[in-house]
């Protein structure tokens, strides 16, 4: 258990804070839940920023903050956070050539590691890989391969590496003392899949790497509120949707009560297509549904992302005339110039 | 390889470029740069007419110069490169890094702070491309889970008057011995192409946790009384009988602080940013208020936000790193040793392309609350170019970059 090769824990092992409030007066804990105030095919707001790691050749920068109360301003009434927020760091290194051990590869070699921060969630996480972040990996690895032209980059390989500073949350916090177990859990992880997705996808294209397409994530879900009817939820559209199950686009876990059923994709609006896609739960005759639910989500973030992109190649091209042109006389400006 | 987008921001200096005149060196360098591999430079393969060119150009009967851009200068002779910039071409002219900055010159820090939720303090550090998030974390280590406590149990202080006692307590074997502080850093997050992950940490990332670690120990940053949690045991049903005695207070349990730093981008002087981070955190930081729950046997802990406090922490350390320059000491070209005289820089908070030409670096760490210079530590090594006399400049320069520090500490605090 313990790493040599790092600074460990106190043997004797350390427990996270307990709150009194969770202790002593658990039926007062539901005040705080938070409600989703948007509607059900709203997204939160998406910050989106390339070029956060000069040392890389392409990276990004995606934080999902959680959907503001107009009162954040003032200081919260509690210590405990009500909800997560989600935010990604992407760094893309490559294309570079395989080491000579490597076998021969007419593609190119495509390693993508996704790695939680050890305070990317309320309990803490270790420094060694766990299996659901190796299994976000291989999710992120299957969206990104169907994007990327392997073929114009033999013999090569490119790294792509997400930092997970903080992810979504996969339950309510306040529920692991007040529901019991039993539920499914893993939704938090759609979130930050489709986030990875997208951050990553900057960061490719950051990087100059040739794509078929910018490749967008996005989560939809089916979630139930049994007992929404009468907590405050006043806005006009609860009242037809708090009957049965109702889909909802970006879902965050710990605005819902129960969370039936959901699905990340990741797809290319431009040709049509998903590169991957992730369906979890008992979505029976809506599993459809859902899915193009998701399309829609990610349709919506992949406005952001073109912003983003699109940003960034004007500040790496600023001050040449065209977009195409400007490609070409940084190219030349690039070779060996003779002298005498 | 030091990759080419490492100078495309660096202001341009156009005016500086190397002619060789002498035509081996030209085949040479002709070959050297057919060699590079094209992803290196992170562009479009090499025109493949170059070596033709340069052949050609071979033919003529006067010798040949060949002029490089700036950056495939330094990326294929960098030593001389550094070199070229920072001697002066007339003496008038100040010496100038590649990356523009003068020899005594530091990156100015931006820092950034409670941006993470789930920590009990957090902040993030730029300094020039090096980025650093830096989070604690505190956790309960109760004192009956410690397996050794140490021998002589601390006797914490009855009162909580002698606050100025406190700043002379002999805390650390405390912090030490319990491992109350548990920092780590973590390098491989893409953050450079040389750290990647899927690897145990590296030597570099070793090494810079064990010396945040003794750091954090040495300048006794943190006390130990505001770790613990303390418990006043109820009186025995018998206290009555001698009512002088004084409740007793036991450390029921500590707050382990961990301080994760996670770098998001490494460009040089990894050490000063990640000390910056540490420190800015733990200023930030509130610990809520704890106590033992006699019902529940456990610690509990309140989450009014009023209730929290801050760490006192003992002063205000700041690192500075220097690396020293001594082309003539066996580290340049050799074809440069020759008529050049013996000369050392001493750069201020190198980049990684300088760090990676410099083998002496010093890291001064520097104290100057209360309006005394306080030296709280000394690393030094590769090198013997800084000695006494030069010393003293460093720590000079290191005290300056402390009020630098402390105007940014100063505008984050409002």
């Amino acid at each position: 258990m313990t790493d040599r090769r790092r600074i460990n824990a106190p043997s004797g092992g350390t427990s996270t804070p307990i709150f009194a409030r969770t202790v002593k007066d658990p039926d007062s804990l539901h005040t705080l839940r938070p409600t989703r105030a948007r509607q059900p095919d709203e997204l939160r707001k998406i910050f989106l920023k390339t070029g956060l790691t000069p040392s890389a050749s392409g990276s990004a920068y995606l934080e999902i903050p959680p959907a503001d109360p107009p009162t954040t301003p003032s200081p919260p009434a509690s210590l405990i956070p009500p909800r997560s927020s989600l935010k990604l760091a992407c760094a893309v290194h490559g294309p570079k050539p395989l080491p000579r051990s490597a076998p021969f590869s007419p593609h190119l070699i495509l390693t993508t590691t996704v790695k939680f921060a050890p305070f990317a969630a309320r309990a803490r996480r270790g420094y060694i890989r766990d299996a659901s972040e190796r299994d976000l990996g291989v999710h992120l690895e299957t969206a990104l391969r169907g994007v990327v032209i392997g073929e114009r980059w033999p013999k090569s390989g490119v790294e792509v590496v997400v930092t997970v500073l903080e992810a979504e949350e996969d339950v309510w916090w306040g529920d692991e003392f007040t529901a019991g177990l039993g539920r499914t859990g893993g939704w938090g992880l759609m979130t930050v899949l489709a986030g990875c997705v997208t951050v990553a996808s900057a960061a490719i294209a950051d990087a100059g790497i040739d794509c078929v397409d910018l490749v967008s994530g996005g989560v939809a879900a089916i979630v139930r509120n049994p007992d929404a009817k009468g907590k405050g939820r006043s806005e006009g559209e609860a009242e037809t949707k708090t009957e049965g199950p109702y889909t909802v686009l970006d879902p965050c876990p710990a605005e819902h009560q129960e969370i039936v059923a959901g699905c990340v994709v990741g797809y290319l609006p431009g040709r049509d297509e998903i590169t991957a896609l992730w369906m979890k739960g008992e979505a029976g005759e809506f599993a459809e549904q859902v899915v193009d639910r998701a399309v829609q989500a990610s349709i919506a973030t992949m406005t952001v992302l073109k912003e983003a992109v699109k940003e960034a190649a004007e500040l790496k091209f600023q001050g040449s005339a065209g977009g195409d042109k400007g490609i070409k006389s940084l190219g030349v400006s690039n070779d060996v110039e003779m002298v005498g | 390889m030091v990759p080419s987008s490492h100078f495309n921001h660096i202001r341009d200096n156009t005016d500086l470029k190397l002619e060789l005149k002498i035509p081996e060196l030209n085949s040479q360098f002709a070959r050297n740069s057919h060699n590079i591999p094209p992803y290196a430079q992170n562009k479009p393969p090499k025109p493949p007419n170059l070596a033709l060119k340069i052949s050609m150009a071979a033919k003529t009967t006067e010798a040949p110069s060949l002029s490089f851009p700036r950056d495939i200068f330094a990326a294929l002779s960098p030593s001389p490169f550094l070199l070229a910039h920072l001697s002066p071409q007339t003496p008038s002219t100040p010496s100038i890094r590649p990356n523009g900055r003068a020899p005594s010159e530091f990156r100015k820090p931006t820092i950034h702070r409670g941006s993470l939720t789930h920590c009990s303090g957090s902040a993030v550090v730029r300094l020039g491309d090096t980025a650093v998030v830096c989070g604690v974390r505190g956790e309960i280590l109760l004192a009956a889970d410690i397996p050794n406590p140490p021998s002589a149990p601390p006797q914490p202080a009855a009162t909580d008057a002698s606050d100025a006692d406190a700043d002379d307590e002999d805390d650390s074997a405390e912090l030490s011995q319990l491992s109350l502080l548990v920092p780590n850093i973590e390098l491989a997050t893409g953050s450079t192409p040389t750290h990647l992950p899927g690897s145990p940490p590296s030597t570099l990332a070793q090494s810079l946790t064990a010396r945040l670690r003794a750091l954090l120990l040495s300048t006794r940053l943190i006390r130990a009384r505001d770790l613990r949690i303390l418990h006043r045991a109820p009186p025995p049903p018998d206290a009555a009988a001698t009512p002088d005695v004084p409740p007793t207070e036991e450390a029921k349990a500590y707050w382990t602080l961990y301080i994760d730093t996670l770098f998001i981008s490494l460009d040089g002087n990894a050490f000063d940013a990640a000390w910056a981070a540490v420190v800015v955190a733990l200023r930030d930081t509130r610990l809520p208020r704890a106590w033992w729950d006699d019902d529940v046997e456990a610690i509990l802990c309140s989450d009014v936000p009023a209730e929290a406090r801050a760490l006192r922490l003992r002063g205000l350390p700041v690192a500075a790193s220097f690396a020293v320059f001594a082309p003539g000491g066996g580290v340049g070209d050799s074809a440069f040793r020759d008529g050049q005289e013996e000369r050392a820089w001493v750069l201020s908070d190198p980049d990684a392309f300088e760090e990676a030409l410099c083998p002496e670096v010093v890291t001064v760490t520097v104290d100057c609350t209360g309006g005394e210079r306080r030296v709280r530590r000394i690393e030094k090594s590769g090198g013997s170019t800084v000695g006494r006399e030069l010393m003293k400049g460093v720590v000079q320069r290191a005290e300056e970059r402390w009020k630098d520090w402390l105007e940014v500490f100063g505008v984050g605090n409002s």
